[in-house]
């Protein structure tokens, strides 16, 4: 039976991946940090009758893809698909951010996928054709003042994909990145899109479990860039048409009314 | 309460004072002359854009791995112009790096008006040819993280000394996914995002932020040859010399430009492949490099 990696698969984004891969019967590994979130992820999933494995490894440590890898090598699993979903980012970022954190963001966001992707690369083309999945995101499309790190590493895992699944054709391993608009995994998700996107973010907000099942179905199926959702698609292709500078400045306005908001509440 | 006030400001300028007497160089620091930081700045590039702020009257401050290019190129310079030129022999791609540079500006209190992040990694060798992971990350340390880091830590001295200005060193690779240099051109990817955020998110305290994004540039024998391959009789037409490039750059990061192309065909050819669909690009820039793989 075949096996799909899921980094960062225990909650949010990658969770919902999980399920959708669990749907179409395949077994899974699922890495997290967190051992607990871990167990209880692994329990919901081995309803759908797949086989869990559970790794807890901070992805930020230097030589935790390696041990994943290892790991992969010894059992001698027939591993199919690479989803590289794990993230960081919020409503904090460069300038709101301690050092350390933006580190800890550009290692998770860019040098995780990247790390993976060539350790794993092996074992995906002994029983290819197989599949990688990065995870980006619409930030990745134009730049994002208020979210400039976040944006700038998915920039990074958008172009990286790219170039990989040019790499990677003659060895049948499809690339593709997954590039959703909001999706209300948490709570400080929905409130944040409402302050800045108003309904607009909510229109093109869409559910986890919808993304996860467009993503899996759309790297099956050997899609480059996927976008949940008809109005983030459309979103999307205007962020690519249009000028960088000028999108910074409307990202850059609404994060100002945001910004002005979030202050009156502080002072409230 | 004035009683309070004078000893504050006693207090606070023999602090102030003690700073300033802590680094014993024998060297002043004076208030008037402006610096520049060029992170990378011994050879290449980095060089030229030290050269064309030399000119212009800038102090240096140098920042490179090597001593030995680092001491002839100060010497070089102090030579020629009637300038102050320090280095300091760090690797930027070590995480205490920034902080350690940010504490050697801010004790000696320099006038830093200009941060160059030009230090940067990559070559004719990227992801899956045959470079090992180890060196993959110490490209995305040296082109992202030490970037980032450095304007950060530099940030409040940068901001005392407003009207000031941050030059990000990224490339024409950071506009399209490039296969061959597949890392390289992700990293500076994110390196031209961040550009255009922090200008936005400094315009407030009149620090302007550039980015100087060049296409092919011989700063090396290797990159000569790797682009006459590449690219053939277009790519050498595109190229330029550093000494041109840093020129360029310097002029437009004090005119306050946003991305800066050096050279006409790099710039039609940069609008170019930022408005053709990216799947595109990847296949044009893809069978280039299959072609000089064949050779």
């Amino acid at each position: 039976m075949d096996w799909a990696l899921i980094a960062g698969g225990s909650k949010g984004l990658g969770f919902s991946i999980a399920k959708a891969l669990a749907k179409r019967k395949y077994n899974l590994i699922l890495v997290a940090r967190d051992a607990n979130d871990l167990s209880i992820a692994k329990s919901k999933l081995e309803s759908s009758m797949v086989q869990v494995e559970i790794l807890s490894y901070d992805l930020v440590l230097p030589g935790s893809d390696l041990k994943i890898a290892n790991w992969c090598l010894d059992k001698g699993l027939a591993l199919k698909v690479l989803c590289n979903a794990a993230g960081y980012g919020g409503a904090n970022d460069y300038l709101s951010l301690p050092l350390t954190d933006l580190r800890t963001m550009i290692r998770i966001n860019l040098e995780s996928a990247m790390g993976l992707s060539l350790l794993l690369l092996p074992m995906l083309q002994k029983s290819s054709p197989s599949f990688i999945l990065n995870v980006g995101s619409i930030a990745g499309f134009a730049p994002f003042p208020e979210k400039n790190l976040y944006s700038a590493t998915k920039s990074a895992l958008i172009l990286f994909s790219y170039s990989l699944r040019y790499q990677l054709k003659e060895k049948n391993i499809s690339v593709s990145c997954l590039c959703p608009g909001p999706v209300f995994t948490k709570p400080s998700i929905e409130k944040e899109t409402k302050d800045r996107l108003g309904w607009f973010g909510k229109q093109m907000a869409v559910a986890p479990d919808k993304v996860g099942e467009i993503a899996v179905r759309g790297m099956l199926g050997g899609k480059v860039i996927i976008v949940p959702g008809r109005l983030s698609a459309m979103v999307s292709f205007l962020l690519r048409v249009l000028p960088a500078g000028f999108l910074a400045d409307i990202f850059y306005f609404s994060g100002r009314k945001h910004r002005k908001r979030t202050f009156t509440r502080h002072q409230q | 309460m004035k009683y309070i006030i004078i000893v504050l400001l006693i207090t606070h300028s023999s602090l102030v004072g003690l700073a300033q007497s802590k680094p014993d160089d024998g060297r002043k620091y004076d208030k008037t002359t402006p610096y520049a930081l060029v992170a990378g700045g011994s050879k290449g590039i980095g060089y030229g854009i030290a050269v064309a702020l030399a000119k212009r009257g800038y102090n240096l401050l140098l920042i490179a791995r090597g001593m030995d290019t680092l001491l002839a190129v100060k010497k070089q310079l102090e030579s020629a112009y009637p300038i102050q030129v320090d280095i300091l022999a760090i690797d930027l791609s070590f995480e205490k790096s920034a902080d350690e540079i940010a504490k050697w500006c801010t004790e000696r209190n320099i006038h830093l008006k200009v941060l160059c992040n030009v230090a940067g990694f990559g070559g004719a060798r990227d992801y899956l040819s045959s470079l090992p992971l180890d060196s993959l990350r110490y490209m995305v340390r040296l082109n992202i993280e030490s970037c980032m880091a450095l304007s950060l830590t530099l940030l409040p001295l940068l901001e005392k000394n407003a009207p000031s200005y941050i030059l990000n060193v990224a490339s024409m690779a950071g506009f399209a996914p490039i296969p061959v240099k597949n890392l390289y051109s992700a990293t500076k990817s994110a390196i031209v995002f961040f550009s255009y955020s922090l200008r936005y998110q400094l315009k407030d305290k009149h620090i302007s932020v550039s980015c100087l994004c060049p296409g092919p540039v011989f700063t090396k024998p290797e990159i000569v040859k790797d682009t006459k391959e590449k690219l053939g009789w277009f790519g050498l037409r595109m190229a330029l010399y550093p000494d041109k490039v840093g020129e360029i750059a310097v002029e437009e990061t004090l005119k306050k430009k946003m991305i800066i192309i050096p050279g006409n065909l790099a710039k039609i050819s940069a609008a170019i492949i930022r408005i053709l669909p990216r799947s595109w690009v990847v296949s044009l820039y893809g069978k280039a490099g299959d072609k000089s793989k064949d050779k």
